[in-house]
């Protein structure tokens, strides 16, 4: 009940006149930077954040929050006008979105994706209300190890769980890592791995990071696909609409599953993308008309669109309570946060109630208020596709390039971002995972303060990772994620000869 | 035309020289256990054996051709190569020779130059948008959030 109150006063916070206000503006740039390919949620909050310094915080989260409801509704619209996902975590929503729309039934794909996207969304935001209170008072009790094995675990679950090459994955992280630890360190002031260059004694900032990585890699790869817009029509019927929101509720239980599997992948970081690909495949496989989906079956975009939202609203919730953020997007925003001079963690519930519920709070509303514009500025960004992507090109590296130098107005954070852009290009196009490395830039030197601080404690024996059932419980998780992808990989190897013989005997 | 074995065993030979960079680099800031607890080094010198590690395997996974990408077997078509040159070049042009002429005049340019030279755009729209660009710039950053963006060496000289 304490929890409810809370809510009711951080109402009071999110809906006044200037926040409300916010949210349109964060919504309607959410939506842009969601309908641009090239420039995504990540890249988009990290271009509003340099812009943040001087708000309140309580007002620059609902800021950055509603522009990352904003972008995972624009992705989508995208995805089933277009059949260009402009979001990676909407790529699933085109397998079925662009088939509807395209046999002449585009409100339908809309309104069912925005439909089930707002019901993920509000499981989510419901599931932060209740536990997150509940997580951080938990978190409390912390030390040092505690914190360092979280870290593992969430790490670890990128590695067992992320769907990528797992190796790839370690190789991405430990660069995160690696990137992170640039600079003073905190512990001993000594300056590393600046390599020379006097500059980077600052470190390198996660923004310039992203900037690259999700900008420019993101934009090489689109130029590469050479993409086209066909579009088809996008006018909306909005009888139509409500006739398609009116039919949902017959998919209650595709709506649950896929909101179970957002929320569960988006606070394991597995992140949305991860989450709504593998909704899709297993409403594939469980729906009645799984052998309809790809040929504009409403559940196969119920079933990503859930799960998506579900996932990037569910990603805030270990942020705020643990500070450890669920998706490369919570991660910037958590970037944000210290910036602005809070601690994401559990003692942000104790300190910075306003803070917190203004956020939990804006999150029912930014949402509503998200469906609602996206509805009504469908025609608008519809037509903004259809301006050539030769134009669109220069602009978002002009943006990328400008985002970077605001930062810190450092000339070689801008060449350092192009950089990134070179290996956003190559880890994109080789699968190599880019939220692990994004998460590893944010929170590396917690991770390491951590490990050291619990060194520190037990004088340099690693013995403290298994002083307690908490501690110990949480590392050997983390190893059995970490060990997952080798095991299956042997139970693999174990079943091929059976498989081949099963082969010969069927051929015989 | 580019394969993706070769794509593939570049990238992980940049992410292990970049490992090898980090595990020289944090032996010099002292690596173990010293009276003042885990030195500098300990934390970094590990991620880059990890990335070293993890490098040596990818590349031998790619130059295999084993994996999850190995029925791909072209990265990057001629006509691909091309399209990425037309957009990274260009980028990195206007990246090079924003401490010499600025911001401004360097995003112009660039806009100008990618929309008129291969003739996509007229002339007169391209150079619309261009004087558009750096005017947006100047008004969103300059005025409204007083972020000054870098003039140049040339608008240094002219005394600005």
């Amino acid at each position: 009940m304490e929890n409810l109150q809370s809510l009711l006063h951080g109402f009071t916070i999110a809906v006044t006149v200037p926040h409300l206000t916010l949210m349109v503006i964060g919504v309607l740039l959410g939506i842009l930077v969601g309908v641009l390919p090239g420039l995504g949620a990540p890249n988009g909050v990290s271009l509003l954040l340099p812009l943040t310094f001087g708000m309140q915080p309580v007002s620059a989260i609902i800021l950055l929050s509603s522009m990352y409801w904003g972008a995972l509704f624009g992705g989508s619209v995208t995805s089933i006008l277009f059949n260009i996902p402009g979001e990676p975590s909407s790529v699933a929503t085109t397998f079925d979105g662009y088939p509807m729309a395209r046999d002449g039934r585009p409100t339908t794909a809309l309104a069912t994706a925005f439909g089930s996207a707002a019901f993920g969304a509000l499981v989510g935001v419901i599931l932060i209300t209740f536990l997150a209170s509940w997580v951080a008072q938990v978190a409390l009790a912390f030390g040092p190890p505690e914190y360092f094995a979280v870290y593992f675990l969430a790490f670890a679950s990128f590695v067992g769980m992320g769907g990528a090459a797992p190796i790839k994955t370690v190789v991405a992280l430990a660069i995160g890592f690696a990137i992170a630890a640039i600079g003073i360190d905190t512990v001993s002031g000594s300056v590393r791995l600046t390599m020379g260059i006097d500059e980077l004694v600052k470190g390198v900032s996660f923004v310039v990071a992203v900037m690259g990585l999700f900008g420019i890699g993101e934009l090489l790869i689109a130029v590469e696909e050479e993409f086209q817009a066909r579009a088809v029509s996008s006018k909306v019927d909005w009888k139509e609409v409500f006739r398609a929101l009116g039919r949902l509720p017959r998919y209650g239980i595709a709506l649950l599953r896929s909101a179970a599997i957002g929320c569960w992948m988006g606070i394991t970081p597995g992140g949305p993308t991860a989450a709504s690909f593998m909704s899709y495949g297993i409403a594939k496989r469980f729906s009645h008309n799984g052998a309809r989906f790809g040929s504009g079956e409403a559940e196969g975009i119920i079933a990503p669109e859930t799960a998506d939202h579900a996932a990037g609203t569910s990603a805030l919730l270990p942020m705020l309570s643990l500070g450890i953020p669920g998706s490369a997007t919570a991660a910037v925003m958590m970037g944000g946060l210290m910036i602005w001079g809070l601690n994401p963690g559990p003692m942000l519930f104790v300190d910075q109630k306003d803070f917190v519920w203004g956020l939990i709070a804006s999150m029912y509303v930014g949402n509503i208020v998200a469906v609602a514009l996206v509805l009504l500025t469908v025609p608008v960004f519809a037509a903004l596709m259809r301006i050539p992507f030769a134009v669109i090109a220069p602009l978002i590296v002009i943006i990328c390039v400008v985002g970077a130098y605001s930062v810190s107005n450092s000339y070689l954070d801008v060449v350092l971002m192009l950089g990134f852009g070179v290996v956003g290009y190559l880890f994109k196009k080789l699968h190599y995972p880019l939220a692990p490395l994004v998460l590893a830039i944010v929170i590396g030197d917690k991770a390491e303060d951590a490990f050291r601080q619990a060194m520190l404690m037990s004088k340099g024996s690693l013995g403290i990772f298994f002083a307690n059932r908490l501690v110990t419980t949480l590392v050997l998780a983390g190893m059995a994620l970490l060990l997952l992808p080798l095991a299956l990989q042997i139970v693999r190897l174990l079943r091929k000869p059976d498989e081949a013989a099963h082969e010969k005997v069927r051929i015989i | 035309m580019i394969s993706r074995r070769a794509l593939e065993i570049a990238t992980a030979a940049l992410t292990g020289i970049f490992g090898v960079v980090v595990v020289v680099s944090s032996i010099d800031n002292g690596i173990g256990w010293s009276s003042a607890g885990v030195d500098a080094g300990t934390f970094p010198f590990l991620t880059g054996v990890i990335i070293v590690l993890g490098s040596l395997y990818n590349m031998g996974q790619g130059a295999m051709g084993r994996g999850t990408l190995a029925i791909v077997r072209i990265a990057v078509t001629p006509s691909e190569l091309r399209r990425l040159a037309g957009l990274f070049v260009p980028a990195a042009i206007f990246v090079a020779v924003i401490p010499l002429v600025g911001m401004y005049l360097a995003s112009a340019g660039y806009v100008f130059a990618v929309l008129a030279l291969p003739r996509r755009q007229s002339v007169l729209r391209a150079l619309v948008i261009a004087a558009a660009t750096p005017l947006a710039l100047y008004v969103v950053f300059e005025r409204m959030f007083q972020v000054s963006l870098p003039h140049g060496a040339l608008a240094a000289a002219f005394g600005f």
